[in-house]
């Protein structure tokens, strides 16, 4: 048994009998028994995953109707509800939370016939790029364990990246997706603003962020899309899709597209190892017919500031209601204040999330607002201007997904500053709306590298086709576990 | 530069208390400090672009039938009411 196969890969073998549904899920769990000790991906896994394999392959012998995933292990961040399961965004704040309904992605995916393997780490409420700042430790980069695996969807990159799932959702703020993609070699794509319903992700900056999937190939994205992208009455937000196809046509290529190389992302500060990839992944788009020219995005310089700016604010309102007494834990009434026992709750949350909520606070508060908060959105309206422009003569977009290569664990943890930079490169997408995908397309002592392409808000679908083609260039070594 | 006592201000405005003051102190203020640069963004005279939602596309304001299983999950309750701490002492 491979645990290795793609999505796509799987589906086929479990149609045509070659393997079963319960065979996989049995070894995908005994994956997980044997290095999750080392990799810490899963906060919890889910303990009925064989029984629910064992009714799909009853369902598959008696000629039922199954659906796509043919009971597919998908592994879900922990921030997206799943009826009667634990929900914690690893923060001990919803240490205990059991989420009473399905996130619409989980409702699409269940009547899809997945099974949900298990509950992957983040970083606490999605703050963060490493892992580190999750309440339950940190993950491990598979491909060398003293270094971080990106985030904040680091427990989603880990599981795909480890072969503990077939597939992972994370959701991505401001890189949250593509960065933990890149730091462990496989994809990770942030769709068009509204394309996938956020209903039942736990909100943190409703404004940018996108739930958006982490795969082992392109075309596992694009399968993925497929069942889970689409208008949602319980998300206002979302956009009619038409029920595109994103599978079909993949291979069509990129020959005589124009590709922009994003000055302002390969700048002086990039690694040397970076640098050469994404001059690498030029050269070969140009191989297959790109025209790739640099283009200028001035605003992207104050992208990171503006950004934080936004979040924070959005997430000061967002967090409000963890006071412990609509949603926390066991802490007694007893003895306080109203306004002393929220202080004191509130001390269950992690240091990147309590700093964030007086930033959020701060920023946009009276005597603050206009220096910082309202600046922040005309750097958000400018640089969508900017990107409008540029697609105007570009189809695509590109940069390397992250400009460093994957730091060590506890490396920047203390340095607030520095870890912002990390996001220079991915914030831009989540600011504009746009959709962007990180593709593996390299490694350097050990250490992965991906590419990022953008395309313009809608174009899904032909930015995944560019995305495949980019990913038939190259072939990368298997992680090392 | 913003100073240690709009922090603290701010802080205590969003009901957040912590014991090493001084270390959450001194990282936000470097975090703030570092949205300066907005400064130099020159982008005074933008206008901020907002999406307009019409009415029509919102969710139907309808009654959802109380979920007495919502209530079960809450630490301080009783009956069909939430427990709070005293206002004042």
């Amino acid at each position: 048994m491979n645990l290795k196969i793609s999505a796509l890969d799987y589906v086929h073998e479990v149609q045509n009998g070659n393997i079963s549904a319960e065979d996989f899920i049995g070894k995908t769990l005994e994956q997980i028994k044997n290095v999750d000790d080392k990799l810490h991906a899963f906060l919890s896994v889910n303990q009925d995953a064989l029984n629910q394999a064992r009714q799909i392959d009853k369902k598959i012998k008696s000629g039922d109707k199954v659906g796509s995933c043919f009971g597919m292990p998908i592994s879900i961040k922990d921030n997206m509800c799943i009826k009667d399961s634990k929900t914690t965004c690893a923060s001990k704040m919803l240490e205990n939370f059991v989420a009473p309904y399905d996130a619409t992605v989980i409702t699409k995916l269940k009547q899809q016939d997945a099974i949900f393997i298990g509950k992957v780490n983040l970083d606490e409420f999605a703050m963060g790029l490493t892992t580190e700042f999750s309440a339950y430790g940190a993950s491990k980069n598979p491909w060398n364990t003293d270094f971080v695996p990106g985030g904040s969807s680091g427990g989603s990159a880990v599981s795909v990246s480890a072969f503990e799932c077939s597939m992972s959702l994370g959701s991505d703020t401001g890189g949250s997706v593509r960065n933990p993609a890149s730091f462990c070699s496989v994809v990770g794509y942030k769709p068009t603003y509204g394309l996938i319903s956020r209903y039942g992700l736990i909100s943190y900056a409703n404004s940018i962020e996108q739930i958006g999937p982490l795969s082992r190939t392109v075309k596992d994205t694009a399968f993925m899309l497929n069942m889970i992208a689409g208008i949602d009455p319980n998300d206002n937000t979302t956009i009619d899709n038409k029920n595109e196809d994103y599978l079909s046509g993949i291979d069509s290529g990129i020959e005589g597209k124009k590709i922009g190389i994003i000055k302002e992302m390969v700048t002086e500060g990039t690694d040397p190892a970076v640098l050469s990839a994404t001059n690498d992944a030029i050269a070969k788009l140009e191989s297959l017919g790109a025209i790739c020219e640099e283009i200028s995005i001035d605003m992207v310089k104050y992208s990171v500031a503006a950004y934080y700016t936004i979040t924070a604010t959005e997430a000061g309102s967002n967090l409000a209601r963890y006071d412990n007494l609509r949603y926390g834990y066991d802490f007694p009434l007893e003895g306080y204040e109203f306004n002393s026992y929220i202080s004191k709750a509130r001390r269950n949350f992690g240091p990147e999330v309590t700093r964030r909520m007086i930033i959020g606070g701060f920023v946009p508060s009276a005597g603050h607002a206009g220096k910082y908060f309202l600046k922040a959105m005309k750097v958000k309206s400018k640089l969508t201007k900017e990107i409008n422009e540029a697609f105007k003569k570009y189809d695509f977009l590109i940069a390397p997904t992250v400009p460093i290569l994957p730091f060590k664990l506890g490396e920047k943890i203390n340095d607030p500053v520095a870890l912002f930079l990390v996001d220079i490169n991915t914030v831009t997408a989540n600011l504009t709306g746009k959709p962007a995908i990180s593709v593996p397309f390299s490694v350097s002592n050990g250490l992965p590298i991906g590419i990022q392409l953008f395309a313009d808000s809608n174009n899904d679908k032909s930015l995944l086709q560019a995305a495949y083609a980019l990913e038939q260039t190259v072939k990368l070594p298997e992680v090392p576990l | 530069m913003v100073s240690e006592e709009e922090i603290e201000k701010v802080s205590k405005l969003m009901k957040i208390d912590v014991d090493d003051h001084k270390e959450y102190v001194d990282k936000v203020q470097s975090m703030i400090n570092y949205f300066d640069i907005l400064d130099s963004a020159g982008v005074e005279s933008e206008e901020i672009s907002m999406q307009e939602i019409s009415i029509s596309t919102l969710r139907e304001d309808k009654h959802i039938p109380f979920n007495e299983k919502l209530i079960e999950k809450l630490n301080n309750y009783k009956g069909t009411y939430v427990r709070a701490p005293k206002m004042s002492s």
